[in-house]
Order: structure tokens, then sequence, then C-alpha cells
């Protein structure tokens, strides 16, 4: 995190105007994804998406070649630029050579990576943006908040006043009034220009075609007015042919707008022409008579050869990453400093600046993992920001601070230990009678002011069961029960209640003294050789009593246990196998309880209302949503659904450490969701949930009681 | 993808009014042409452009549109100095009879040369799409799966008279909807206009419903920079009952 990333993020976030835009924005979104996802088969159709890019990225070469054959068939002129100033200087020559001084440029992410209107503008041409929302960004001298929205953070008011001052008059705040005015104005600069640019969505290596898709149908008008036109097209929009390109079309548009199709998409193939003219054919008949493309490459063919990040290169910009994001929601595309915005900005970032810079940009991510279910060609963004940050951390190491907690804390349970019954002891001023600390001193203070903490218990989990460190001789299903460490420390007395849980449920449960820290916080931060080490202690430790079951309280712990130590230990075989025996075991507690009680019948209602809370790493970690739902049914409490059940509580990450006024923003609209349904218990699977939603609702002075669904359960099962 | 509906003509209609177009259907391309002229007086229209549609022209529409006091120009250059010289075929001219073909219409005296005859024309014409008040179309296609009509062409006017004119009307004949948008491809390379020294038209926009735009806040707002209104008229029978 960088000083100035915070700045940004403060700013966002104590911006009334952003503020109110962002609420209309999610309120659009919201009504837009619910009718368009309604009956549609995102499986299948993202499966398509994913099967074209996987097999045109790694074709791309060969693609390459038939498309510039083709391009230059159908008497387009193709240039291929290394980066934004090789790219930058072809463009500016053909403005030179055709003595061009107006420009009309519809909508190009490629256009804002190579930032070509400041360029162009620097040079004394005069570009105008075409797309609305671009137009008025630009004529607020700012950059896109957003890939397809870029001006989704501004106010009518705001949009009124650029757009009068633009055209010379008073528009007042009517909508409809904005947009005729806005379109008399764009229409004077569609006339007057001498070339138009744009961006490509798709480009067809079979037809050496490019294929430009708009709302507004400024794409068309930008690209057939001017008599010369200029497109920029990264090479990754190449794909084989139409059929590839009706994949992709599929879903950019249901995902943008809603819609079945992009209400203009033109398929264009070289210049326009006619033979109507005696002679021969001849150029520039309706429409331009020379078409430029640009493949700008500017770390694509890197990001190509790299395994770990050409996924990547299969994102079809179309924002849906940033409609789901909760952190964008609360500070929208501005705030992350670069071209690109959210998970997907950091990846393409640490390829077109550096990784640092990079860095700075996933710092704001939760690691919630909604932009990966929600990505129509199933970008796993949560997996590369991982990989950025290992990579990051074995070049340059990791920041002193991170490397002191990890290296020498984490990664050694018993030095862990000791410094948090140290800080049990130091914490006794703080701590208010019902076990809460609500206010900390001086540095400690940020760490207050989101929620109030729990007090770290003066014994932890493993002091309370030392009679129960194994399962002895026994014919009942042996359950090891792993805590993590908010367990242990924060919450013993839940755990002790998950005990109870299991032996209700007829099985033999022990706690494995040698148990460490799960490694997520060592893991997600980039210090893979941390998380390995404790993986390793992990494994042994778990394994060594052979029980049939591991029952974990913390899903963000059982995503390590049963998915990263198996990529974790790959390099070593038998390990490796170990790990992958480990997982085959490991449990959420509410999905071993269904398993240890199949034939329970549903229990008559207790006419107790509830709402439930769906912890990241347990429904996008783990695809376990249904389960827990069915078992408070099933044990007579009546669910009633908050709104975005599945949005990260704002605890993931390390955002509620480095950026509490971001993660209490986020706390903010879940809590809001949660007093909107009414209940007076909502119930989640998560300890660290616990901890945020409690601590939330505290600040609050809310009466709404948070509990891990084992606190519910213990006492009725 | 195949869509549930089996018939594609109906499924075609059902989505294209969902994507806000609407939609009028014609037993014969003569019902069209009535139809049409309904619109004109309804909407108050006094001048339109026409792209390049065998529809039309078997139905003689733009005499007929003339006829009602519009003013309608040609837009494909072939068509334009058909219209200039009186509806002569323009296949045997000199560049000399072009030039004066169009420094009469354009009050201009461009150079004897292919470049300038080429501005002068496309100024000229650009010009009408802009001031029109409608827009003439016919489609070589449509999509049942989406409601998306495919116009195509190799100049670029075709592109000017769907999106700068008040209104939008496209002709398209029934038997040329395709039920997905796989099928576009194969029948566009074989039967559409265009394709000058090339597989491909130049031009192929695929429209879809009315033209939007969220950008202004508070509203999601009809006609952005393209017409107001977008009507397509389906003809079930364009061969004039001679046809399936």
């Amino acid at each position: 995190m960088s000083r100035a990333m915070a700045e940004r993020v403060h700013r966002a976030l104590a911006d009334e105007n952003l503020q109110t835009a962002l609420t209309r924005l999610l309120g659009l979104i919201k009504y837009v994804r619910g009718i368009t996802f309604a009956n549609l088969d995102f499986e299948t159709l993202s499966g398509e998406i994913r099967h074209v890019k996987e097999t045109s990225i790694a074709n791309l070469p060969d693609l390459v070649e038939q498309f510039k054959l083709q391009a230059t068939k159908s008497g387009a002129i193709v240039y291929e630029a290394e980066d934004a100033e090789d790219a930058r200087g072809y463009i500016s020559m053909v403005v030179h050579e055709h003595g061009v001084k107006h420009i009309v440029k519809s909508k190009s992410m490629l256009g804002e990576e190579i930032g070509i209107r400041e360029h162009l503008e620097k040079m004394g041409i005069t570009v105008t943006e075409t797309d609305i929302g671009e137009w008025i960004v630009q004529l607020a001298s700012e950059r896109p908040a957003h890939l397809v929205g870029p001006a989704v953070h501004k106010t009518i008011e705001q949009v009124a006043e650029l757009v009068s001052n633009a055209v010379g008059g008073n528009i007042g705040t009517e909508p409809q009034a904005l947009l005729d005015a806005s379109r008399q104005a764009l229409r004077k600069t569609y006339i007057q220009a001498e070339m138009g640019m744009s961006g490509a969505n798709i480009a067809l290596a079979d037809t050496g075609s490019l294929i430009v898709v708009t709302n507004e149908g400024n794409g068309c008008l930008s690209t057939t007015m001017p008599p010369v036109h200029v497109a920029m097209v990264g090479y990754e929009k190449i794909v084989s042919g139409w059929n590839d390109a009706a994949a992709i079309l599929r879903l950019l548009s249901r995902c943008t707008t809603g819609m079945k199709m992009p209400v203009y998409v033109s398929h264009i193939t070289g210049p326009s022409r006619t033979d109507a003219i005696p002679g021969s054919v001849h150029m520039g008949s309706g429409g331009p008579r020379e078409l430029h493309i640009v493949l700008v490459d500017n770390g694509r063919w890197q990001m190509q050869e790299t395994e770990d990040f050409r996924e990547a290169l299969y994102c079809i910009k179309c924002g849906t990453c940033l409609n789901v994001c909760p952190v964008f929601a609360s500070v929208a595309g501005q705030t992350y400093g670069y071209i690109y915005h959210g998970g997907i900005g950091a990846i393409l970032t640490a390829f077109q600046h550096s990784a640092e810079e990079a860095e700075d940009v996933a710092s704001l991510c939760l690691g919630c993992m909604a932009c990966r279910d929600a990505c129509p060609a199933r970008i796993d963004i949560p997996r590369m920001i991982v990989a950025l940050r290992t990579g990051l951390a074995q070049e340059t190491g990791l920041p002193w601070l991170s490397k002191m907690a990890y290296g020498r804390v984490l990664k050694h349970p018993p030095t862990f230990d000791k410094v948090l019954k140290v800080a049990s002891y130091l914490q006794q001023p703080f701590v208010d009678k019902d076990r809460m600390i609500r206010q900390l001193p001086g540095s400690l203070k940020s760490l207050t002011q989101t929620i109030s903490l729990p007090a770290l218990s003066r014994k932890p989990l493993g002091d309370r069961l030392k009679e129960n460190s194994s399962p002895g001789k026994t014919d009942k299903p042996k359950v090891a029960f792993y805590s993590g460490c908010v367990g242990t420390y924060a919450y013993p007395e839940t755990c002790e209640q998950a005990m109870q849980l299991l032996k209700q449920c007829g099985a033999q449960p022990f706690y494995p003294q040698k148990q460490a820290c799960c490694g997520a916080p060592a893991y997600f931060a980039g210090d893979a050789e941390t998380a390995l080490g404790l993986a390793k202690e992990n494994i042994a430790a778990l394994e060594e009593m052979k029980p049939d079951f591991i029952a974990t309280v913390c899903p963000g712990c059982a995503s390590m246990l049963k998915k990263e130590y198996v990529k974790l230990t790959s390099g070593e075989p038998k390990l490796n196998r170990r790990a992958k025996a480990l997982a085959e075991k490991v449990r959420d507690l509410s999905q071993l309880v269904m398993e240890l009680t199949p034939s329970q019948l549903p229990k008559p209602s207790r006419n107790q209302k509830i709402t439930y809370h769906d912890p990241c790493h347990l429904k996008r970690g783990l695809g376990i949503f249904d389960g827990p739902r069915k078992l408070l049914e099933r044990e007579g409490f009546e669910i009633v659904e908050m709104a975005d059940a599945d949005a990260c509580c704002g605890f993931g990450g390390h955002v509620v450490l480095t950026y509490p006024e971001l993660s209490k923003s986020i706390l903010k609209r879940k809590i809001d969701n949660i007093e909107a349904t009414g209940v007076d218990t909502v119930v989640t699977n998560c300890l660290p949930c616990v901890l945020q939603l409690r601590g939330g609702l505290d600040k609050r002075k809310s009466k709404i009681k948070v509990v891990h669904s084992v606190e519910l359960l213990a006492d009725i099962l | 993808m195949s869509t549930e509906v089996t018939n594609p003509v109906d499924a075609f209609i059902a989505e294209a009014g969902k994507a806000g177009a609407s939609v009028f259907q014609a037993p014969k391309a003569e019902d069209a042409v009535v139809y049409l002229i309904k619109l004109v007086q309804e909407h108050n229209v006094k001048t339109a452009v026409k792209s390049k549609s065998e529809i039309a022209d078997v139905a003689k529409l733009r005499e007929r549109l003339e006829k009602e006091g519009i003013g309608v120009v040609e837009t494909d250059l072939r068509d334009w100095l058909s219209q200039l010289s009186g509806g002569k075929s323009a296949d045997k001219w000199t560049i000399g009879q072009v030039q004066e073909l169009i420094s009469q219409a354009t009050g201009q005296k461009p150079d004897k040369e292919p470049r300038a005859l080429l501005d002068a024309a496309n100024l000229f014409v650009r010009q009408k799409c802009l001031d029109a008040d409608l827009g003439i179309s016919e489609a070589s296609l449509a999509i049942a799966e989406t409601g998306s009509l495919v116009v195509a062409g190799d100049e670029g006017v075709s592109r000017l008279v769907a999106v700068l004119p008040r209104i939008h009307v496209t002709l398209l004949d029934s038997q040329n909807i395709v039920p997905s948008m796989e099928d576009v491809f194969t029948k566009i390379k074989k039967g559409s206009p265009g394709r000058i020294s090339q597989v491909m038209p130049v031009y192929v926009t695929y429209i879809t419903g009315r033209n939007t735009t969220a950008d202004i806040p508070g509203a999601v707002l009809a006609r952005a920079q393209g017409p107001a209104e977008e009507y397509i008229i389906v003809i079930h029978n364009c061969a004039g009952g001679t046809g399936a």
C-alpha cells in the first residue's frame, strides 16, 4: 500500500457526490443483472468464451500472421507497435501525413492505455471522445471510472454543468435535454473530423476484420464519417473467425447492459469502396478511404508467454468484475490510480507498468472471489493476485513488517502463541466487562475505529483442551478439530461448543495440540515459504491420529487445508500425496454435522427468524452455500434472506488492517442489508466473519446478535 | 445456439420487439409500401435517404414516396448517379458523364478524377443523411436468436442511413431470417450486396433494437446518437404471390 493510494481511498470515501453516484450505479447494476441472468445458462456460455479465448491465445502467433495477411488483402494498413510510445509515434505520423486537425474517437481502453488523446492534444490536435460518458469525463479532465460506464461517478448536477459549459448555454438538469444537447454537439464534431479513431472489441483472423461494438451509435459514426480510420487493437483481441466472435458477443452485452446483443455491432473489413466510378475500384465511398490497424503489444506477448498470467488476456473488457467488486462499489475506478481497475487491473498494471505498482492496486483486493465467479471468461483473478505477490516477494522480498510477522512469528507456532499470550495480558486495561475492546490507544487506535474487537482469551483453546488431545480407542468416527487462529485466541468457547456438537452427533472429536496457523495471511501476502512451512506442520499434526474427518469453523482455514496445501506442496511428491489425503477429510462443521446425522428428521418450527451470511471462502472457496441453510432449516429456524447475502463483510485480504475506512464502508452495506431483514439474529459459518459483523454491529449499538451456527446448534441438537 | 421457439420468423419478431424495435408484418411488398407511406405521414417526414434495396426497387418505393411529396435521395453511389440521370443504368458511363452528373447535383465542379468526384459525392450524400427525417435500409439477413438486423455493403453510407436520420426503417424479407448468429457468416458471404474484390462486404452492421445510453445519470435514455425510432417491416411474401 502506498501513501498515495491510501490518500485516494480516503478522498473517494469522503466524496459525497461520488458516493451518491455509486449508490445509483449499484442499483442499476443489480437491476440489470437480475433480469439478464434470470434465464441464462451462464455456465455453458462462459464455458464457450473460455474455450474460444484459451484456444486463440494459445495459437496467437499463427492467428496474428493470418490476421495481418487478410487485413492487408482487404486494403487495410497494419502496423505492429511494441509499446505505447511506438503506437503513439505511428498514429502521430498518420495524423501528420493527412494534415489532420480534428479527430473523433470512439471509446477504447487501449487508447487510454497508450495515452493517445493526451499525446495528440499536446500536438495541438482537437480530439473529441464520442461516447457520451467518455465525453463527459473528457470535459471534466478526468479518467474513466469504469470500463463500460466511464462517467458512472458523476451526478446529474455535475453532468449538467459540464455539458452546459461545453455547448455554451444553460441546459438544466433534465436528462433528455442534456442528451439532446450532447448529441447535437457531437454531431458537429463528426462532420468536422478528418480522422476517426476506435478500438476493436474483437478482431477476426480469417477475414482480417474488426468488430466494434457500441450502444449509442457513435462507433458507427466515428469509423465511417471521417476519411481516415485508425483502429487500435490489442493482440489478444484476435480470434479465428466469426463463430468465435459470436460466442463472445453472446455474453459481452448481457454482462455490460443486460441486452442480448449490443445495439450496433460493426463488422469492418477494409476501407469503404465503390466500383461505380469508371476505371477501377476506388476506396473511400461514403466512408474512409484509409483504414490503419495498429496492433499493440505493450506487455501482451510477455503475458502470453507467462503461464501464471496468460488468462489475463482472456479478458473481454465487460466490466463485470468491477460490477460485483465490493471495493469498487465503495471507491470507483479512479481510485486505483492506473488505467485498468479492480483485480484484473492489478494484473494488467503489472505488465504495463511494474509489479510494485501492481501490488499497490492489488492491495485493495479483499480476496472475496466475487469477480472470479462472475467473469464470463472464468478468469481466476484472485489466483493471479497471489501469484503476483509471490513473484514480487521472491524478487524484491517482503516488506520488513510482513517479513517479521510471517517469517519470525507466524511461522513458529510457539513464538506466535507467546506473542498472543503477552497481548492478552497487555490488552486488559482496554477490555470492557462484556469482553469487548472498543477503543485502543495510540497507533492501535485505527484497529477499533471500524469495529469493536473481541478480547483475546487469557486461556487459549489448546490449554483448555489438554485432556482432549487424542481420540483414544473408539468405534465412533474420529474427528480432528482444527480451530484456526481466530477460534484459538478470540473465540475458544465457540470451539468448545463445536467439539460438544460433534459429540452430540455421535463422533469422537479431539484437538491435535500441534496444529498451527493455516498460513493464509502469509500465503495471500505472497510469502509462500512461510505458508509451506505451516502446511508441513499442520499436515503432520492433523494426520497423526489418523482421523476420519477434520472439522473446521473457519472456511478460510478450510480452503487452505483443502485446496491451497495441495498447490503449495506440488514440488514435493510425497508431501503432496499426504496433502491430498488430508484434503479429502476436511469438512466445514455444518457439512460434517449433516454427514454424521443423515437420518435426522426436520424439527418443528422454533418460531425464530434468522438471516444467514455466506462467508466468501465457504461459498466461493468451497462451493458450500445450500448445506448450511438446509441444516438451519432442518433444526427449525426460519431463514429470511438478506440482499447480497454472499457479499464480503469487509474483513477479507488485509483491507481490514490497511484500509480500515474502506472495510467500514463495505461492512456498512452488509449491516444495512442485515438490518433490512428485520430479524434479530444473523448466523454465519466463519469466525472471522463473526468477529467483523459482531464488531460492526456493536459500534452501531445494534441489538442484532451475531452467531456462528455452532452456537445455535450446540444447545439443541 | 438454437432458440427454443422453432419458427425463426416468430422468434425474430419477438426478440426485435423486446430489444426496442417496432416490428410491422406485411403480407406482401405492396403492404410494406402502404405501411411506410402511412408512417411518413404520421411522423411528418419531409425528406428521406435510402440505401441499396432490391425490395424497394421492385416495389418502386422511391417513386411512391416522391408522389407523396417526400424528397428521397438514393445513397448508394451507383443508385444515386442513376437517380440523377433520371433512371439510366450507370454501367457504361464515362468519367466525364459522372463528373457532369455530380456537378449538376452539388453545384460544384470537382476535377475529373475519381478522388475529387468521390469527395464531392460523399459530402453531398452525407449532408442529405444528416438532414433527412427518415432512413430506409434493407437487411440482407436477420437473426432470430437476438432480434438483430444485418445490413451489409461496401460503401459507408449504408451505415449513415441507418444511424443519422430521426427515424430508421428496415425492410426485411422473412425468408432471410436465420436462427442464430453462426448462420450469418456463410450466408453473408454468398448473398449480400458489396463484396467488391473480397469475400466479405466491407461493412456488416448488426442492429439490435433501439440505440440507448445510460451515461446521463438518472435514466436509460433512448436515442443516444442514432435514430429515435427503429422500425422493421417484415415482408412475408416478398415475391408478391409468385414466391414460396
